[in-house]
């Protein structure tokens, strides 16, 4: 397929998980939007590297996938410890720094 | 695996057509499911159609590693920290300054929209248009990729799993501070 087939639907995704972290106040939905978000990143590092038949768009998309494990456990591990100090995982009710 | 067709087959229209359809709907379905275990399901749906993707651009090892650390690793993760938080949303769009966010997915969603128009007029440009040749034997493979990733990419290399390393104990600590204060705390 040519290329920009390619990066079209990453745009898509990339607006898909936009629009998810806009809309939603669940935090573990807006941490995965975030997540294909990241996805969509990692697509369109992958399309060009196919067009332009250079590998380092692959080495740049396993440090992209790396990031994003990272992120997931970190934002989790928030979500976990804002969830034992408040009770809730919405977004709108998470409002001051002091536990 | 197509290694030698330089125009796209039916076969792989056909492909990328089924994959990305599903990469859309598993990421639509991930952020208008209620029930938070059924978004991670949809978000496991749109990871291996996109590792699918991944596979019909020759990248192989970046499939096999989207399934590893998606479908595995993450997900894990996400499932069980809905099971921890396991609260179903009762408004999943909230009212509330439900207009400054419309008003963000719109301006959102103009943004895109012009550079996915700016995309689709400029596709005759050779980048863009280009059904690419086929790559080099080995390309995309975890050979010539790891080969890369230890020789000029080193440095990054172990940047990345000094940021993993910190992640872990990051994590650990956030956890299992609070608890430790909570315990002290009850009697």
């Amino acid at each position: 397929m040519p290329t920009y087939a390619y990066i079209l639907v990453s745009l898509a995704l990339f607006f898909i998980g936009t629009s998810g972290v806009l809309l939603r106040r669940n935090v573990l939905i807006v941490l995965m939007s975030v997540e294909l978000q990241l996805a969509a990143g990692t697509l369109a590092l992958l399309a060009f590297s196919r067009a332009l038949g250079d590998q380092k768009g692959h080495v740049f998309a396993v440090f992209v996938i790396a990031l994003a494990a990272a992120e997931a456990a970190v934002g989790l591990a928030i979500v976990v410890s804002v969830f034992r100090t408040r009770r809730t995982a919405n977004l709108d009710e998470v409002n001051v720094l002091k536990g | 695996m197509n290694l030698a067709a330089h125009t796209t087959t039916l076969a792989e229209t056909i492909a990328f057509a089924i994959l990305s359809a599903g990469v859309l709907a598993g990421g639509l379905m991930t952020i208008t499911r209620r029930n938070p275990v059924s978004a991670v399901m949809s978000l496991v749906l749109t990871f291996a159609a996109l590792a699918g993707l991944f596979a019909t651009l020759s990248a192989h090892f970046l499939a096999v590693l989207q399934i590893l650390v998606y479908a595995g690793a993450i997900m894990v993760l996400f499932v069980f920290v809905v099971m921890m938080v396991n609260r179903e949303e009762t408004t999943p769009i909230a009212r509330l300054g439900l207009v400054v966010r419309a008003a963000g997915v719109l301006a959102a969603g103009t943004v895109f929209y012009r550079v996915a128009w700016l995309v689709a007029r400029e596709r005759a440009m050779p980048l863009l248009a280009a059904t690419a040749p086929p790559p080099v034997v080995g390309f995309g493979t975890v050979s010539s990729v790891g080969a890369l990733l230890f020789s000029d990419f080193l440095f990054p290399f172990e940047a990345i799993s000094l940021l993993l390393l910190v992640a872990v104990v990051g994590g650990v600590m956030l956890t299992r501070h609070l608890r430790e204060n909570r315990s002290s705390r009850i009697p």
